[in-house]
Parts: structure tokens; sequence; C-alpha cells
């Protein structure tokens, strides 16, 4: 991985120096071995501070909405998974594709740092990161530590979809393995249910709800400008966390992002509560697909986008 | 300090207590911790570092109602909520003790009290419970906490293995350990164990050296720093629900035809609406001056205002904040940045 990190370093300068972007966003070491943290290099000093592990799991294209007022050029890192955000921001003209440089990184997997903290010393000095096969082994400070990858993997690495970024200006790293059709399995075993079970399913989940915001901050497809959560005139949604409003609000959000949500499971990962957020959207993920015959959102930027275009012959009976 | 309370004894106590008060303690929900009210004493988990929210909910919940009213009666008929039931608030750490004592000036004591949090505050007896171990992001030390603490308890249970040392501190902790005494034995070795279980704990916290960072954010309003650090940031509220020393409240009205509520829920810095004012003008509208609020409120603010540190080092934020935006991180970069 370490190929990787120099790798950006130098695309990235190359990028700043020649004036090509105003800005690269990547990532740099966290406060912790387990987490790296974004990086937003304007200078080629901060280029430096670039690094590249399993650890990188934010998805940079959120941040493509802070910089798409005004004219700067923005370099992005992003692994397969986010790049279907990036298609995405580009089809709903959120930020122009002339004004983003793409910096693909091919992924073997993130690691969850959750189940990685019960095995390595958290304040010991991440020295590298080696793939080996079916493994990651993390030099540290104190010691190496191998990490399966089916173990240690997030749930979402499993079943991943592009590994391989579906856009790139910039390749960084090899390309190998290739993606796996979602089987929805958990979407399915959740169907199965009756609707008394559904509804105790979500209630314990909704109930559970601080409404912090976390999931919809760190989505790229709550691109709008004004949130129906943030309005108080007319104040749709009360700031009240009863188990009514909580579920106005996922339900809403999960509706919302129908056809904009290219599952990449940020809104699960970031969750302080831990509320499997990523069923609820896999569940209108596998419904926009068997209902329109489109493939996951983002996943080319051709594909016909379900849910976002006007369209006079509109195959629906009853329009 | 010299008795002690076998654990297998604990869920007995527990419910010695829950026989006359409202008892308060931490719940396993899954993968979250949870303070919950009326709970068993067999169902209180202790084994985490820490709840996955502070317990501060229990005198300021996230949502409440003021009072409800209803507008085509004369004077609006205006009905308070009961005071509710005396309380014991079991199984706090140590940190989150002395966040309310960080928090209680806010509510408590100034020309304007605040009616909920004191009543609360006052019909609950609480009992700490020190930490058996400490996560890798804890540095309550650095804000003069220790994993043994006991400031703000009426009752501290010191955590040694298959056994709880017991100090009752206050008249309040008293009426409440009379309760328990039975479950009470003798042990003479128990303060010196304490004392060793200080020392181990305190030695694995994350050092982390606040000496002089007042003086730096007292001149640092300016810094570019601000403006580089929030770029990262989500404008998210996970830091500010968790922490167990955010205060920051909203209060609406929820009405339907007549009938209405006054609601005060929490509120947080990162919110958009948090600064707006009548007219539209925003006095924090980017990420800047969002995040610049947030630690200076931490390591500046509050201290101007009560002297108290507006931080104890919980580590809530630091591990669970979806960008690793770390405060012990804020800490060390604000010293080099000066």
């Amino acid at each position: 991985m370490k190929k990787i990190t120099e790798a950006l370093k130098a695309e990235a300068r190359k990028l700043l120096e020649s004036n090509a972007v105003d800005l690269v966003i990547a990532y740099e070491q966290g406060s912790d071995l387990v987490h790296l943290t974004p990086l937003f290099a304007n200078t080629p000093e901060k280029v430096d501070r670039i690094s590249y592990n399993p650890f990188a799991v934010n998805n940079l294209g959120k941040y493509l909405l802070d910089y798409a007022p005004g004219e700067a050029k923005i370099g992005v890192v992003v692994k397969g998974c986010d790049s279907r955000a990036l298609n995405r921001l580009i089809q709903d003209n959120c930020i122009p594709r002339e004004r983003i440089v793409v910096i693909a990184v091919p992924c073997s997997g993130q690691l969850d740092p959750e189940k990685v903290l019960a095995k390595v010393d958290p304040r010991a000095e991440l020295i590298e990161v080696i793939e080996q096969g079916d493994n990651y082994v993390l030099k540290t400070s104190a010691g190496d530590v191998t990490l399966n990858k089916k173990e240690f993997s997030r749930e979402k690495c499993l079943t991943c979809e592009t590994p391989v970024p579906v856009l790139s200006d910039i390749t960084v790293g090899e390309v190998k393995g290739e993606g796996k059709a979602n089987d929805y399995a958990a979407v399915k075993q959740l169907e199965a249910l009756s609707p008394a079970e559904k509804n105790t399913f979500w209630e314990k989940y909704f109930s559970r709800c601080i409404r912090c915001n976390a999931c919809r901050n760190v989505c790229s497809a709550c691109n709008c400008r004004e949130c129906v959560f943030d309005m108080m005139e007319p104040y749709w949604v009360s700031k009240k966390t009863s188990l009514s409003d909580n579920t106005v609000f996922h339900l809403t959000r999960a509706m919302h992002v129908a056809g904009r949500c290219v599952d990449c499971g940020e809104c699960d990962r970031v969750c302080p509560m831990d509320i499997p957020l990523r069923k609820l959207n896999q569940k209108v993920l596998k419904d926009v697909k068997e209902l329109f015959g489109s493939p996951t959102p983002g996943s080319s930027a051709e594909a016909e986008i379900a849910l976002g275009r006007y369209n006079p012959d509109d195959p629906e009976e009853f329009m | 300090m010299n008795k002690i309370i076998k654990k297998d004894q604990l869920a007995a106590v527990l419910d010695s207590i829950a026989a006359k008060y409202q008892l308060i303690a931490p719940v396993q929900d899954e993968s979250t911790v949870l303070f919950k009210p009326g709970v068993a004493g067999k169902d209180v988990v202790l084994d985490a570092v820490n709840s996955t929210v502070s317990p501060k909910g229990a005198f300021f919940p996230q949502w409440e109602t003021m009072y409800i009213y209803n507008t085509a009666e004369a004077d609006f008929a205006i009905k308070y909520p009961e005071e509710g039931p005396d309380r014991v608030l079991f199984g706090i750490r140590p940190c989150d003790m002395m966040a309310l004592l960080h928090i209680d000036p806010v509510f408590i004591g100034s020309k304007f009290g605040d009616y909920y949090y004191e009543t609360k505050r006052n019909k609950t007896t609480i009992i700490g419970v020190s930490c058996a171990k400490v996560a890798h992001t804890c540095f309550c030390s650095t804000f003069g906490g220790s994993p043994t603490g006991n400031k703000g308890a009426d009752i501290m249970f010191y955590d040694l293995g298959d056994k709880y040392a017991v100090e009752v501190i206050t008249d309040k902790g008293k009426a409440v350990a009379d309760l328990f005494s039975k479950f009470l034995v003798d042990d003479t070795g128990a303060p010196a164990e304490v004392e060793a279980k200080a020392k181990e704990l305190a030695s694995l916290l994350k050092p982390v050296d606040v000496t002089g960072v007042k003086e730096i954010m007292d001149g640092a309003f300016e810094n570019p720093y601000w403006k580089e650090l929030s770029r990262k940031c989500l404008n998210c509220g996970v830091c500010t629900f968790i922490c167990p020393t955010c205060h920051c409240f909203d209060v609406v009205d929820e009405a339907y035809m007549c009938d209405g509520q006054r609601v005060r829920c929490w509120d947080t810095c990162m919110a958009k609406d948090f600064n707006l004012a009548a007219g539209g003008h925003n006095t924090r509208p980017t990420k800047l001056e969002k995040v610049r609020n947030r630690f200076m409120h931490k390591l500046k603010y509050h201290l101007d205002r009560y002297n108290l540190a507006g931080c104890v080092g919980c580590g809530r934020c630091s591990q669970k904040c979806p960008v690793n935006l770390d405060i012990t991180q804020v800490i060390s970069d604000v010293k080099a940045v000066k």
C-alpha cells in the first residue's frame, strides 16, 4: 500500500504544481491506528501528508458539494463505491465533470476499524499495510498483525459491485478483482417477515435514533440546498425524537434518496446508534432495480436514471 | 471505603434500591449501551467502558414538554408536567459525573435558574461506578478527572474485579445506602486495592496536555487553522449529542388546533438553524464558524464563564466522529499553530 500512497502523492503534487486543480481531496493518517481522515491539500507541502490504506473509509465525493459553487477544479481520490457517487452528482448537475479530476484507486476491501481495534494497539504507529492474498498485514510499531480480509473487512466490502472505480482520470494502483452482483440476501430476509414483524424490527431501531443527522450529512445523495428536516416553516418534522418523528425522518430519507443512493454504505458506517440503515436503503435499491430495470445508481455515466427524468411517454398506466 | 459488595449480589442490591426509587442505569441494546429509567437490577450492564450516549439526558433529556396549553381557554390553561419520582442514577462513570458538575452552573444558581434541570437534579441520588478499564480514547486526567474519581457522587462503587468497594459520601447517599446495608461486607484491604487500581488505570489514559491551550485559544479566533480544520467536518451533530457537557437547546411550540405544547430539545451548533435569527441572518453560517464555536466552547468559552473546562475527556466524540475530527488532535494542533 506504500506504493499507492507514494503514487497518490506524486499525482497530487503534479496536479497542484501544474495548476490542473486548486485542491486535492485525499486521506491522511488519523488520530489513531485504525483511522484515516480526509485531507484537503491545496499546497504541495500538504501533499506530503497524504496516506492511503484499508482504513480509507470515507466517501470523499460528498465534499465536492462544498466546492460546487465557484470555479475551482478539484482532484478527488475515490474507491469503487465512492466513484458511483461522482457519476450521480455529475448526472444531477451538482458539479460539472470538467471541474473534477478523478484519482481512482482500485480497492481490495476496507477494514472495519471496530473489528481491528480488538487486535491491535490503537496507539501504536502504523508503519505500513501489506496486501498478501486473502490477508492484510499491518506493520505497526508494536509488531505485525495479520488480518484475514473476510473476517475483518467491512460488511459492505464482502459484496462489492465495483472494486474498480467506474470513472477515472488517473488510476493509481493495480486493477485486480471483479465485482459481484449484489444478491440482497439481507433484504430478502427482511422481506420474508410479516408486516408486524417488520414493524417490530424497525421500531426497535428508529426509537433509538438521536437524530444527529450524520446519515444525512454524510450522504452524497442528500444534496438538497434546503432539507425538509431543517425547515422550521413549515415545521414538517418535529425535533422531538419520538418514535413517530424518527420514523418519518428515516422513511422520508429512504424514499427521497431512491434512484440517487449509490449504496456506498456511509450512512450505516457513521450512525452512532448502529441503526442498520444500509438494510433500509438496500430495500429501496432493490425495488428501484426491479421496477425500473436500472443498475445501481452511478454505475455508469450513461445509464438511464430512475426517478430522475421527466418522460412524456412514461409507461405508468395511471398517468 | 472498607465495605464491599460482591458482584454477584449487585442485581439484588439494585432491586432493593428500585423498590423505593426509580432506577436509572445502563442497559445493553445490541451494540449500544444506554441509560434507561425503570430498569431491573438483572438488566444493568457495566461491561462497557462507557455508555454510547452520555447520561446527561437524565437531567437534560433530548426532548421534554415544558408545559401544555390551550389557546381557547382563559389564560391558555397552562399545565406543567408533574415533578416525577425520586430517582437513583446508577452506573455513571467519573467523567460523566464531572460533566454534570461542569454544566450545573449553566442551569442552577444563576439569576435565571432552570426549573426542569434543577428539579431532576434535586430528586436524583447519584451512584458512580469507577472504570474497570479505559478505552484508547479516554483522557479524563487532562481535565483533572480520574477513572476512579468520586467527584459528584453521593455513593461511589469502586470496581475491584469480583467486588465493589463502597463509599457513602453524602447524606442523600446514606439514605439510599441504608436500603442495601445488609449486602455490605467488611473488607479492610479494599482502600489499598482501590488505590492500586487508580494508579494502574491512570497510567493507561491517553496523555493529552492542555497547558497553555486556553491562552492560545484567547487569541486564536481569526487563526486560519479553523478554516482548514473545518473542511472535513460534515456538520452532523454526533459529537454534540453524545457529549456529556454540550447543553445547547432549542424551544419550539408544537400545536394542533387550540392544543399545544412547548417543547425543549437538544440543539447543536452544527445545525443549519442554530444561529439563524429573525430576518434570515445567520451569525455562524458556514463550517468554519460552527467548528470553531465547538472547540472555542470546549476549550475557552466555558472556562471564561464558569472557570470550568468544557470537556471532560470521555472520548466519545473521538470515537464516533464520522471523519475522525478528534478533539485531542485539535488540542495538539492548536499548540503548534499559535
